[in-house]
C-alpha cells in the first residue's frame, strides 16, 4: 500500500479550479517533485498535503490514515518554504529545537536532537547564531534542519532554492538529497526548474492548469513527454508539422524530406500531429543509416559549453545543439546545412 | 568638492534653524520655570509641583489608567490585527480607517457622545468613580487606536506574518504557542513603541478626563496653569521630560540584540 495518497483532489477558490482531480500515490521514501509554471496548482497540492488548505473534495491519507480534514499542527508534516521562515527572535538552535518544545519533549531530548540535526546540516557551531546572522544557504539549511528535527512522516519543500544565487543551489539541492537519502523520508518538491526537479527526484509530476500532465521517472519525462506541455516544458523541443505517408511503417515527411521513427502513434488528426525532437539529439553532417534534413543556417549562438545552431527547415526554425569541442567546425550563417537523427530520436505528438 | 561644501552649509543651516525653532521655546520655558525666586535660579516652582498632593493623585491616576488602557489596547489590537493580516487581508484598508477616526472626530464630539451613550440606562457609567474610569478606559483606548493601530501594522509588515504562522504550526504549534512564541516576540519593538506613544498621550489627555470629571494630570495642568505663573511652565517641563523618557524608552528598546533583522527570511 502507498505511504502518501492523494485521491480524486480538487481545490477551487472562489469557483475557480486551482487543483483539478489530482491522483498520486507515493511510497515510502520516494523523492517526487511537483514541476509546472507559476499558477499550474503545485503550491496549493502541496499545501494542501500540509494542511495550510482543505481540499473542495478528495482526499488525503498519509500511512493509510485520512488526514484531509486534520488542521497542519497535527499532522506531523515537516516544512520547508521558499523565505525560510526562520524565527528572527531565536536562535539557530531554539529554532531546530522549537518544534520539540512546542510538542512538550523533555529539555535533554531536544539538545540531542538540536545536536544531531546541526551535525546532520554540517553546521555544529552556529547554533547560537541567529537567522540574521547567517546567509540564505546556511538560514535554508537551518530551515530543513527544523523540519526534520521533529521527525515528520512526510517533508514538503515549497521551492526551497529559488531565493538563493546559482551556485548555491547546486550545492544545496544536493545536500538536500543527500539528506533524503540518509535518513528514507518521503519528500515532495514544489519547483518550476526543470533541472532541479529532474536531478533530484524520483518521479516528477509534471502540472499545468491545476491537472496532472504526466508523472514518470526523469528519464521517462524527458525523452518520452506524453503531451506537447510535457515535451515543450521540459528542455528544449523542436515540434514540425509532418505528413503521414505510411503510418505502420513510421514514415512521414516534413515538407517533402522524408523521415522515418520507430514509435507510432494513433491519432484522430493529421493536421494537429507534429514530430517532435530535442536539440541534442541532431548531429551535423549526412547519415546514411539515420534520418536527413536540409536547410539553412539562421543563427549560431555561442552559449559556453554549447553551441546552438538555428537551422530552417521547410519553412521551420529548428534548434540544435552541438557540444562546443575545439574541432567543431561551427557553419556560417545562410549557409545550406544537413543535419541527421537516428529514428528512435524522434516521435510523433 | 565646491558643490559638496554648498550642501552642506544648506543642511547645517537648516538643521540649526529646525533645532532652534523646536529647542528655544523650550528653553524659554524651561528658564521661565526656575525663576520663581526672584533675582535667582532655583527650582522652588519643581518642589511646589511635586509637593503638591494634588499633583501626585492626578499623576497617580494617570499612570495607573495610562497603563490599564495601554495593556487592554495591546490586547485588543495585537491579536486583531494579526488576524486580519492572517484570514482577513481585504479588511485592512478598513480597520485603517476606522483607526483614523479619533483624528476626525473631535474628542470633544467623541466625548459628549459617550455621556450621551453611557451615562444613561442600562449602562449608567458615569454614576460612581469605578464605573467612569471604566468609560474613560475606553475613551483613551479609542484616542490611542491611531498609534497602537499604526505600530503594530509597521511591525507586522516587517515580518512575513503568513509564513511564520504557518511554519510554527507545521512543527505542531497550536494558536496560542503561535501568538506567544512567535508573534508577540518579533513585534516586541513594535508593541512597545504603540504603547510608549499612547502612554505619553493618556498621560496628557485633557477633555475626557476634565468632561468626566476625573482626577487626570491634563486638567490638573490646566487648573495650575489658571491659577499660577511659574508651575505651569514646571509642569510644562515635566510633561516633556515624560515624553522623552518614553521616546527613549522606545529607542533603547528598538536596538535588542536581534531587532535589526525582523523579517523572518
Amino acid at each position: 500500500m502507498s505511504f502518501l495518497k492523494l485521491t480524486n483532489v480538487y481545490k477551487l477558490f472562489t469557483e475557480i479550479p486551482a487543483v483539478e482531480d489530482f491522483n498520486l500515490e507515493a511510497e515510502q521514501g520516494e523523492f517526487i517533485s511537483f514541476l509546472g509554471p507559476s499558477g499550474c496548482g503545485k503550491t496549493t497540492t502541496l499545501r494542501m498535503v500540509a494542511g495550510f488548505e482543505m481540499p473542495s473534495s478528495g482526499q488525503i491519507t498519509i500511512s493509510g490514515k485520512d488526514l484531509t480534514y486534520v488542521p497542519p499542527n497535527k499532522r506531523n508534516v515537516g516544512m520547508v518554504f521558499q523565505s525560510y521562515a526562520l524565527f528572527p527572535n531565536m536562535t539557530v538552535a531554539e529554532n531546530i529545537g522549537y518544534g520539540l518544545k512546542a510538542s512538550g519533549k523533555p529539555k535533554a531530548e531536544i539538545k540531542q536532537r538540536v545536536e544531531e540535526m546541526l551535525e546532520l546540516i554540517h553546521l555544529g557551531n552556529l547554533g547560537a547564531r541567529f537567522p540574521s546572522q547567517l546567509s540564505g544557504g546556511q538560514q535554508q539549511r537551518v530551515a530543513l534542519a527544523r523540519a526534520l528535527a521533529i521527525r515528520p512522516q512526510v517533508l514538503l519543500l515549497d521551492e526551497p532554492l529559488s531565493a538563493l544565487d546559482a551556485k548555491i543551489r547546486v550545492e544545496l539541492r544536493q545536500e538536500i538529497r543527500r539528506i533524503q537519502q540518509q535518513l528514507g523520508i518521503t519528500t515532495i518538491y514544489v519547483t518550476h526548474d526543470q533541472e532541479e526537479a529532474l536531478s533530484l527526484s524520483d518521479r516528477v509530476v509534471v502540472m499545468s492548469q491545476g491537472r496532472i500532465e504526466q508523472v514518470g521517472t526523469p528519464a521517462e519525462i524527458y525523452t518520452t513527454p506524453s503531451t506537447e506541455f510535457v515535451a515543450r516544458f521540459v528542455g528544449q523541443i523542436n515540434l514540425l508539422p509532418i505528413h503521414v505517408v505510411d503510418q505502420p511503417a513510421g514514415l512521414v515527411k516534413v515538407g517533402q524530406q522524408p523521415v522515418r521513427t520507430s514509435r507510432s502513434v494513433n491519432y484522430s488528426d493529421e493536421k494537429a500531429l507534429r514530430l517532435a525532437i530535442r536539440p541534442e539529439e541532431l548531429n551535423p553532417g549526412h547519415r546514411e543509416d539515420a534520418n536527413n534534413l536540409t536547410g539553412v543556417v539562421e543563427t549560431v549562438t555561442y552559449l559556453g559549453s554549447i553551441v546552438r545552431i538555428r537551422v530552417l527547415i521547410e519553412g521551420n526554425s529548428v534548434l540544435m545543439d552541438l557540444f562546443n569541442e575545439r574541432r567543431l567546425r561551427l557553419p556560417a550563417v545562410g549557409e545550406s546545412f544537413e543535419l541527421n537523427f537516428d529514428t528512435d530520436a524522434c516521435w510523433l505528438l | 568638492m565646491k558643490k559638496l561644501f554648498k550642501i552642506d552649509v544648506w543642511a547645517w543651516f537648516w538643521g540649526i534653524l529646525a533645532l532652534l525653532y523646536f529647542f528655544l521655546p523650550m528653553y524659554g520655558t524651561l528658564d521661565f520655570s526656575l525663576r520663581m525666586q526672584k533675582g535667582q535660579i532655583s527650582f522652588l516652582a519643581y518642589q511646589t509641583v511635586l509637593a503638591d498632593p494634588q499633583f501626585m493623585e492626578s499623576f497617580r491616576y494617570s499612570v495607573i489608567m495610562g497603563l490599564i488602557s495601554v495593556s487592554l489596547s495591546v490586547i485588543l489590537f495585537v491579536p486583531t490585527v494579526y488576524w486580519i493580516y492572517l484570514k482577513l487581508p481585504n479588511l485592512r484598508p478598513v480597520m485603517e480607517a476606522i483607526t483614523l477616526l479619533p483624528f476626525i472626530i473631535p474628542v470633544i464630539v467623541y466625548v459628549f457622545g459617550l455621556i450621551r451613550t453611557f451615562s444613561g440606562p442600562p449602562f449608567e457609567l458615569t454614576l460612581t468613580p469605578f464605573k467612569t474610569d471604566i468609560l474613560i478606559t475606553a475613551g483613551y483606548i479609542v484616542l490611542s487606536m491611531p498609534f497602537m493601530f499604526r505600530a503594530i501594522d509597521v511591525g507586522m509588515r516587517a515580518i512575513d506574518v503568513r509564513t511564520l504562522t504557518e511554519a510554527a504550526q507545521s512543527l505542531g504549534s497550536n494558536w496560542f504557542q503561535v501568538l506567544f512564541d512567535v508573534i508577540f516576540p518579533n513585534l516586541r519593538v513594535a508593541i512597545l513603541s504603540g504603547a510608549l506613544i499612547s502612554f505619553a498621550l493618556v498621560m496628557g489627555e485633557l477633555i475626557l478626563g476634565d468632561f468626566l470629571v476625573r482626577p487626570a494630570l491634563g486638567p490638573y495642568m490646566v487648573l495650575v496653569g489658571r491659577d499660577h505663573a511659574y508651575e505651569p511652565a514646571a509642569l510644562a517641563i515635566i510633561s516633556y521630560a515624560l515624553t522623552w523618557v518614553c521616546l527613549g524608552l522606545i529607542m533603547y528598546f528598538s536596538r535588542g540584540k536581534n531587532t535589526q533583522q525582523l523579517t523572518g527570511r
